[in-house]
């Protein structure tokens, strides 16, 4: 063979094949005959690399350098740069995602540091269309030393101590099962090679066999040899064009050198290898039905015993094994069992290969050792879940599998453990799934594939599992009864019990795994008709509105101010939220975060578009329209004039009562007024909707504190029949270290309602801030903002992937000059006589995730390190303040200082009194209080009427149908939503002006225009046309 | 000849024999549907099912196929068999209403309610119409085709066959087309008139205490302590 200076593999693996990698080796070629270095350099095809998300892929041997997602227009430029002028091109290395540095070699990236290479070893290296390629790494030597130096027992026990398990799902220890084929009378005996991989999300066995099928054949022959086999029949999918023609010229071509066929290395070993093509059906993976259609017949299972070592192939002995099973094989003999037997668990030896795909960044086939953590797999080797969203759950295994939650990432991948968990290794399908998938459709998704790929032979299984969809289908469509999930519990372990084959008996676990770890989600479409990951489209209509606690119709106003109907488009917000003003600037907006445009591009720009809404009111002067009821005699007490006791009063004066809200405060606002500063939410907004509210007939009588100036009982003898205790969280929680008791350092609470009121505060020029949700970063904003203060640094203990605050108050945060120490909690308070002069912290370290399924934080031992600090302030968190509550009043108090209220009327377990909002459910956001105060109202008006009160939950559903627009060509590919305005950093030093300024008309309407609007429904309809062709048309339907 | 164990009585079995077989001679009755003596055993109604196995590892077979084994445990009406039984018993119901057979089984297994959507179809896919042909008739005129819900039985490509030569033997074998119930409300998915039997030993032993008609359970004294009805656990499900 002719040695060459460089070699330039191209991966030609399908993934990269799609992405054009044959164009790309073909321009390499064409651009090294220019530069004449044809005699230099070589281009090989190999099989695939298994970094698939990054292909094309072109590895540079010897230098090992990385050329990743090549186009066509690169070659040239590559080759001139790196060939000619050994300049490596940086601009086409792998650089991880969030970072900016470069990694140029192959062995530096995560994604293949952490991987070994026992049955991929040749993957990327060899051409798989060279039978002399894979002899020169080594190949054949195995079935050489087994023909010529040991006896088919001493393979047996060889593969016996080895440990190897069958790779294909069942994890049968392969030794056994040969030996019990060799045992089998008979003279004629057969071999399969299972190729019939069909779960969706799995392709080890087509990447095996595209980049290896050499290794696939020396192990069948092998196998044969030790079994007594003279003939093998490899099952390849049809589907597999590029796997189908690698193994068929492999098998030519050991055919040509004497590998197969008679005699072979002079033996009396003769060795046939067959490729039968599959048709595709997926039952045809189960090896009977697998069998059957070897044998030309309905690949349609039968019942075992007996087992194919016993009768197998045209009533032969049979021994059936999986690609990766077979391609372990030769590694075994080459390397021995003893050696094979110390990689792995206990039970489980040796190595596997996962295809890792889903929502996880680094798509693509992994083979890892055994015992290997989820966490290794999905966090180091994958890089994580896209977009940074939440980790929910990996279903592996494929539709037969189960799903794993993300408490049992630290668990070790094998065989036993994964039993343990109610999920299977099948096949080594790992499909990612992060918080936007909800687990009912997925359960639905994977019955109905087995169900529209199940034979229909066996009863159990055929109408089964059509019932068990029907259930699932009904539940998606909000339409199932709790009555239908305990049936669907059972008739799932029906099907898996009475099942005749495989597919059968496995074809219940994606509804069992996932109704044992995933019930609430069940319960929660049956129950309250919900779909949490916003998905079910019978359910939530549109993600937006159905995510919303109050159910705004965000895709109805978004359609009217597309329409340029300003006024219809208020309306429809005012019906819902009687702070409409305060939602479009504070709102944490969940809506945005599951708007489906935010899957392709930025997530329409919802609240802003609330906001110019509502700005547009107070422009123009538009009110709402608050049509009362007629009066009720009955007079209702409120306490706490935030979100939850202004809502619950709007709605409770709308219909009819006299309401009064008792504020402990000089203004009414509660946390609006005081928690959230000026920057974010000017006054006069603030005071726009308690005009409105006010309007209603609510009446705020400020400065009178429960407890203080009033009790419940005088409340209850003024006459008011019912009260709302809606208080809030306003006590923040004590650091707990050392030396806070010293002067400087203030609760965050306390500094903002200060600062809020126009009361003095005096900060130094350091300011530290402790914690990292939105309180930490309005404190430290705020401190900023004041006289005197030159930096402030916000010290929290996790990352900020992790950091509860909003995602845009941090980015303004840092622009505005703010140092955020991540990784570092406070040890102590360093005080010097009785004052504040800084802070000892420790770096930190994330650990395994906790209970809120965030990594916790573990001090790194030695890495104190301290800051000087004039001011400390402490946002780590508030709670309830019931020092109101005398004995007399007592009601049921949690440990978290929250009042007991029931679940669904809101009702204490004082008669005549009812508790809502932060008080009850500790700090939340403020459209969570106005869905509580809507509540209340409902109760406290249903328990005056004396009537029960029956909360209903129905399916998501618009109160009008909004045509939608007519967009342009442009218009539709529009993905980006406009940048909020925003004042200079400049212009908001030192003062208090709003930072967001709001989209004018223009920008409005044209964000509104690029919502999807996906509460329509599109139905597609065939139709004839005039000349009798039938055509399919899209309908909207509202 | 192997040893095997059936519902608590030890026999010695003839060698090649199934379950269903052993448990026929000793007169333990196993309900059957796609089973007919004069063919070859399918598999595919599962209401022959029985529970083999001791202790953890039991697992559901037919008993149509499965061949004895030295030693086996074999339970034919387990509170799981019985269950299991009783739900396919149910989707027969709520495939093919009309057929008498179906009716019956549900009688005597107790099953009083069908909680799917109900269909009313004439085929539920038995098999034994297509081995009645080939095994007994020598026609081969019809055949299984399709897949999953798809599946049906006919003659190739849905035209008259010419190897069909009338003899009836498919009508004549058919558990669900041919013997109409004719119970007292014929729209009715359940009928539960004919026959009314539902053994009250489940609930306490976790078996059927006995496999003769008339039932003497109750009479009988028996060994085994009552256990406490078994809750689904996790490893059930793994």
């Amino acid at each position: 063979m002719k040695a060459y200076r460089t070699h330039l593999l191209v991966c030609a693996g399908t993934g990269c094949v799609s992405n054009h990698s044959f164009d790309i080796k073909a321009a390499l070629e064409q651009e090294i005959k220019k530069q004449k270095l044809e005699n230099e350099i070589v281009v090989i095809t190999t099989g695939c690399n298994g970094f698939c998300e990054r292909g094309p892929i072109v590895f540079v041997q010897q230098e090992g350098i990385y050329y990743q997602m090549l186009k066509l227009e690169d070659i040239p430029f590559l080759v001139e740069e790196h060939f000619v002028k050994h300049r490596p091109v940086e601009k086409l290395m792998y650089i991880p995602p969030d970072e900016e540095k470069l990694i140029p070699t192959m062995s530096e990236i995560d994604f293949f540091k952490h991987q070994r290479l026992i049955v991929l070893k040749n993957r990327g290296r060899i051409d798989p269309e060279s039978i002399d390629e894979y002899i020169a790494f080594g190949g054949y030597e195995s079935l050489a030393k087994a023909l010529l130096l040991l006896t088919p027992e001493e393979i047996i026990d060889e593969i016996k101590t080895s440990g190897l398990r069958g790779r294909g799902g069942g994890g049968f220890p392969t030794g056994i099962k040969w030996e019990l084929t060799r045992k089998a009378p008979g003279n004629i005996k057969y071999i399969i090679c299972n190729a019939d991989e069909g779960d969706p999300g799995a392709f080890m066995d087509r990447s095996i066999l595209e980049a290896d099928p050499h290794a696939v054949l020396e192990g069948m022959a092998i196998g044969a040899y030790a079994i007594g086999a003279t003939k093998g029949f490899v099952y390849v999918r049809n589907e597999y064009p590029l796997a189908v023609d690698r193994i068929k010229l492999a098998i030519r071509q050991a055919e040509d050198y004497g590998l197969l066929g008679e005699r072979i290395f002079d033996t009396d070993f003769s060795f046939k290898v067959n490729v039968v093509r599959g048709a595709g059906a997926f039952v045809c993976g189960e090896e009977t039905a697998l069998m059957a259609s070897v044998e030309g017949k309905i690949g349609r299972p039968r019942q075992r015993p007996p087992f194919p070592a016993q009768k197998g192939l045209w009533g032969k002995p049979t021994n059936i094994n999986n690609v990766e099973t077979w391609a372990n094989v030769p590694v075994i003999i080459d390397r021995s069992g003893t050696w094979f037997s110390e990689i792995g668990t206990e039970n489980s030896k040796g190595t596997k290969i996962f295809s890792l795909v889903g929502k996880v960044n680094n798509t693509g086939l992994v083979e890892v050792p055994m015992g290997i953590t989820l966490r290794q797999i999905i966090f180091d080797i994958g890089g994580g879940v896209q977009k940074e969203k939440a980790f929910k759950t990996v279903q592996i295994g494929g539709p037969s599998g189960g799903c794993i939650p993300k408490e049992h990432l630290d668990m070790a991948v094998d065989y036993d453990e994964l039993k343990k968990v109610g999920a299977m290794m099948g096949s080594g399908g790992l499909i990612v799934m992060d918080e936007d998938t909800c687990m009912v459709d997925v359960a639905k998704y994977f019955t109905r594939f087995l169900y529209d790929e199940s034979c229909g032979k066996c009863l159990s299984c055929r109408d089964g599992l059509k019932r068990m969809q029907e259930i699932l289908r009904d539940i998606t469509e909000g339409r199932a009864t709790e009555a239908d999930l305990g049936l669907l519990e059972d008739l799932a372990y029906v099907v898996k019990d009475a099942s005749m084959c495989g597919l059968g008996q496995t074809a219940a676990n994606p509804v069992l795994s996932s109704l044992r770890h995933f019930r609430d989600e069940y319960e929660a479409h049956i129950k309250y008709k919900r779909c949490p990951a916003a998905v079910c489209k019978e359910i939530i209509s549109s993600p937006c509105q159905h995510i919303c606690p109050i159910g705004t119709e965000a895709p109805i106003y978004i359609a009217l101010i597309a329409h340029g109907k300003y006024e219809d488009a208020l309306n429809i917000i005012w019906k819902d939220n009687p702070l409409p003003s305060v939602c479009g600037r504070v709102c944490h907006h969940p809506c945005e975060s599951k708007c489906r445009a935010g899957e392709g591009g930025d997530p329409i720009a919802i609240r802003t578009l609330k906001r110019f809404a509502t700005d547009y009111a107070l422009k123009t002067g538009i009110e709402p329209d608050i049509q009362r009821q007629p009066k009720r005699e009955e007079k209702v007490a409120i306490v706490g004039s935030g979100p939850a006791g202004l809502t619950a009063g709007y709605f409770l004066a709308l219909k009819g009562y006299e309401v009064t809200i008792f504020e402990a405060l000089p203004v009414a606002g509660g946390m609006l007024a005081v928690g959230i500063p000026e920057h974010r939410l000017p006054k006069e907004i603030l005071k726009a909707d308690l005009d409105q509210i006010q309007k209603a007939g609510v009446r705020i009588e400020t400065n009178v504190a429960l407890g203080r100036d009033v009790t419940l009982e005088d409340l209850h003898k003024q006459g008011y029949a019912s009260i709302f205790l809606a208080t809030g969280a306003h006590k923040s929680f004590k650091l707990g270290i050392p030396g806070e008791e010293a002067d400087g350092v203030f609760p965050s609470m306390r500094f903002l309602t200060d600062i809020n009121l126009g009361r003095d505060v005096e900060v130094g020029k350091r300011v530290g801030v402790i914690g990292g949700g939105n309180a930490a970063l309005d404190a430290a904003r705020v401190a900023l903002r004041l006289e005197g203060c030159e930096e402030v640094s916000i010290i929290y203990r996790r990352t900020r992937a992790e950091m509860p605050a909003y995602e845009e108050e941090i980015v303004k945060a840092i622009e505005e000059g703010i140092d955020i120490q991540f990784l570092a909690a406070p040890t102590k308070v360093l005080t010097e006589n009785g004052r504040l002069v800084g802070i000892e912290c420790v770096r930190m370290e994330l650990g395994a995730m906790d209970e809120s399924g965030r990594r916790r934080p573990i001090p790194v031992q030695g890495s104190e390190f301290s800051l000087q600090l004039d001011t400390l302030i402490a946002a780590i968190g508030e709670q309830p303040d019931l020092s109101f509550a005398t004995d007399k009043e007592s009601f049921d108090v949690s440990p978290w200082n929250t009042i007991i209220v029931d679940s669904e009327t809101l009702a204490t377990n004082q008669e005549g009194l009812w508790a809502g909002g932060d008080v009850v459910t500790g700090p939340g956001t403020v459209v969570e209080a106005i869905a509580v105060g809507k509540r209340a109202a409902d109760s406290i008006d249903t328990y005056l009427r004396g009537e029960q009160f029956i909360r209903t939950y129905t399916v998501t559903r618009p109160s009008v149908s909004v045509t939608p627009v007519e967009l342009t060509d442009e218009e539709i590919a529009e993905t980006q939503r406009p940048e909020m305005p925003c004042l200079l950093v400049e212009e908001r030093s030192k003062n208090f002006k709003e930072v967001e300024l709001g989209y004018g008309e223009k920008m409005a309407v044209k964000e509104a225009r690029r919502c999807l609007r996906c509460d329509l429904d599109v139905k597609t309809e065939t139709e004839v046309d005039q000349d009798g062709e039938v055509f399919e048309k899209e309908k909207v339907h509202a | 000849m192997p040893k095997v164990t059936i519902n608590g009585l030890e026999f010695e079995a003839e060698k090649g024999s199934t379950l269903l077989e052993v448990a026929d001679f000793l007169g333990i009755e196993i309900p059957t549907l796609c089973y007919h003596e004069g063919l070859s055993p399918y598999g595919a109604c599962r209401l022959c099912v029985v529970e083999i196995g001791v202790g953890e590892n039991t697992r559901l077979v037919t008993s149509c196929t499965y061949p004895v084994q030295e030693g086996l445990n074999i339970r034919t009406h387990s509170e799981r068999v019985v269950r299991t039984r009783k739900m396919l018993i149910e989707l027969l119901l709520a495939t093919c209403p009309s057929s008498k057979v179906i009716q019956d089984l549900a009688s005597k297994f107790g099953v009083t309610q069908v909680r799917f959507k109900q269909e009313h179809n004439d085929c539920i896919l038995c098999g034994l119409c297509v081995r009645m042909c080939a095994e007994q008739m020598d026609g081969k005129a019809i055949g299984l085709v399709g897949r999953g819900d798809d599946l049906k039985i006919t003659t190739p490509f849905d035209i008259k066959s010419e190897q069909c030569r009338l003899c009836g033997g498919c009508m004549y074998i058919c558990p669900a087309c041919q013997l109409r119930c004719q119970g007292p409300d014929v729209e009715e998915a359940v009928c539960n008139a004919c026959l009314n039997l539902e053994p009250p030993c489940l609930e306490s032993w976790d078996d059927a205490m006995c496999y003769m008609d008339p039932c003497v359970a109750c009479e009988v004294e028996y060994s085994r302590k009552p256990k406490v009805k078994k809750e689904k656990t996790s490893k059930e499900q793994s």
